[in-house]
């Protein structure tokens, strides 16, 4: 009987766990992760601290899942060090398990910025259950929050916040918000949703200490301005859980390098979701996409191949669906070209008033970036055109047509079931 | 189990099926109550048009649903014995993390209810809305015909 260990229980580990189980009735799985819960839907806790959900709804897999799929599962469990001589990890308290094959999905955390202050009580990262019960603990005493960060985990603090009754403001050191993924136009239709709804944005500026006496008081500006806030939430960005392979000899770089089987180095080591680094499908090299479906995608061919499926892995790309308020904004892959160089051309329709914005953003006849604002009906046959990197000569003139649709795409993917006679 | 299939050759795109589908997920279900209801029941079917032909375009319910893998809410399960992608709506947040990602487009977000349209095959009946509304019979539910995707 093989004995298979997953480092991590969240949507790659689960993924991983249940493709695993499917195709190996009989293997011994052990799941660790260092959180105190059984697995739930990371991306909702904004809505749960917003009391737009209710707790039973951030379940992603109940108790007795694990049992049902005789699943081994260990809580609350630091892993501190992968032994791959050994085949064998070391967890914070000494506890050694031993693996035939290990799948690292150890996800990331939170990046805090190396200000004055940043260890104060009340300076929370945005990504844990446990971070949100905190925050929770702070609603009744604070007035008044600071959100640094403008990308999309900080923006939806800042809306969950807002709901609970507290002034918000979001420092943001970029010109606009979600910069990472949106340009300014799209943005700025998402910046009128949020200021519009009385979220302070504070844009061009950094927070350069937090201050206080034991608990949180300011938040002070590199303007020297001091915000008064009583919670502050770090988002800015997060670093793939690697520290528990540093030693090892996995390559690493801003994530566990993977092959196009999710296979580290080591051969009986793999790696899945968001501590993972592996081909970025329109960049052309690889990334760190830290996205839930690409967890899930990952975790599940990681899997497979643990059961020896010898499954492919395409690779992953930048996919972002974003909501604030009733506008929904989709971005995917890059929207950022080089205006020197002449094989990217960029397609860009607006209509402000309707709140509608697309853009498109083509290298040598294949798509490889679009933002889509206000409409997102198409999204998926773009993302589709992505990833397949279909050459899009006869069909580009059609993108910013309501009536736009698979039909018109039909002829030049990848297709095999047929459902058109 | 029984999939929807369409001969596009008789279709001539009249918008019957997405009348009969918005009507069978109406709370009414009769049209003249339907076009009151508070939450205007949307079609789950659109018919586009590509070279001179229509093309009925709704959730395939696929065997390896991309929507199903981004549906950060677990809203979305694939139920093998039923052949369906099925969505509990008391899960969904409306994220469209599904409209994102359909290869086919055939998820189109509703704003007003923060529920995403898709064919639901008309779970609760013998046959979906749509096929007994198209007046040529371009719209066929069978027994699904096997095609070999390779693994």
């Amino acid at each position: 009987m093989k004995k298979f260990v997953i480092i991590g229980n969240s949507a790659a580990g689960i993924s991983a766990a249940e493709e695993i189980r499917r195709r190996d009735k009989d293997a011994a799985i052990t799941m660790i992760s260092s959180e105190d819960y059984t697995a739930y839907c990371r991306c909702l806790i904004s809505y749960y601290l917003a009391k737009d959900i209710k707790e039973e709804k951030i379940v992603l897999r109940p108790q007795s899942f694990y049992k049902d799929n005789n699943i081994e599962l260990i809580l609350d469990k630091e892993v501190t060090r992968v032994d791959p001589k050994k085949n064998r990890i070391i967890c914070a308290d000494k506890k050694q398990v031993e693996y035939d094959a290990l799948l690292i999905a150890s996800g990331a955390s939170p990046k805090f910025p190396d200000i004055k202050g940043v260890k104060r009580k009340g300076v929370f990262g945005f990504r844990t259950i446990k971070d949100i019960r905190e925050i929770e603990s702070l609603l009744t005493v604070a007035k008044a929050a600071c959100v640094l960060g403008g990308g999309l985990v900080g923006l939806k603090a800042a809306y969950a916040l807002k709901k609970r009754g507290l002034e918000v403001k979001v420092i943001i050191k970029s010109q606009h918000v979600l910069s990472q993924v949106l340009d300014a136009a799209a943005a700025g239709l998402v910046e009128q949703q949020l200021t519009g709804n009385a979220i302070e944005l504070i844009k061009g500026h950094d927070a350069i200490e937090i201050i206080g006496e034991g608990d949180v008081r300011a938040v002070k500006l590199d303007s020297g301005k001091a915000l008064e806030s009583g919670l502050i939430i770090v988002a800015k960005g997060v670093a793939a859980n690697m520290n528990l392979v540093r030693e090892s000899g996995i390559a690493l770089n801003q994530g566990i390098l993977v092959n196009d089987m999710l296979a580290t180095n080591i051969p009986n080591i793999y790696a899945a979701g968001d501590v993972t680094e592996s081909l970025d499908i329109t960049l052309n090299k690889p990334n760190v996409n830290a996205l839930w479906p690409v967890a899930v995608e990952q975790g599940r061919i990681a899997g497979a191949n643990i059961a020896q499926a010898g499954l492919k892995y395409d690779g992953s790309l930048g996919m972002n669906s974003i909501e604030f308020f009733g506008l929904p904004v989709v971005s995917l892959g890059v929207y950022k070209t080089d205006a020197n160089d002449p094989s990217y051309e960029v397609l860009q329709k607006s209509d402000p008033g309707q709140k509608v914005y697309k853009k498109f953003v083509i290298k040598d006849n294949v798509l490889i970036g679009a933002i889509l604002a206000g409409k997102i009906h198409n999204s998926g046959i773009f993302l589709r055109l992505m990833r397949e990197k279909i050459n899009i000569l006869s069909v580009k003139e059609r993108f910013f047509a309501d009536d736009f649709g698979y039909p018109e795409i039909r002829d030049i993917v990848r297709e095999e079931e047929k459902i058109y006679l | 189990m029984k999939q929807l299939y369409y001969d596009i050759k008789k279709c001539l795109g009249c918008k019957s099926c997405e009348i009969a589908c918005a009507l069978a997920h109406s709370l009414t279900q009769s049209i003249l109550t339907a076009i009151k209801e508070e939450k205007l029941s949307l079609p789950r079917k659109k018919i586009l048009y590509s070279k001179g032909k229509n093309y009925p375009v709704s959730c395939r319910h696929c065997k390896d649903p991309k929507c199903v893998d981004a549906c950060m809410a677990h809203a979305l399960v694939y139920n093998k014995e039923k052949g369906i992608v099925e969505h509990d709506e008391s899960r969904c947040v409306g994220c469209w993390m599904c409209v994102m990602v359909c290869p086919y487009g055939a998820i189109r977000p509703n704003i007003k209810t923060k529920i995403p349209l898709r064919c639901d095959k008309c779970k609760d009946k013998d046959e979906p809305a749509c096929v007994r509304a198209c007046p040529t019979g371009a719209i066929i539910w069978q027994e699904e015909v096997v095609v070999d995707n390779k693994k």
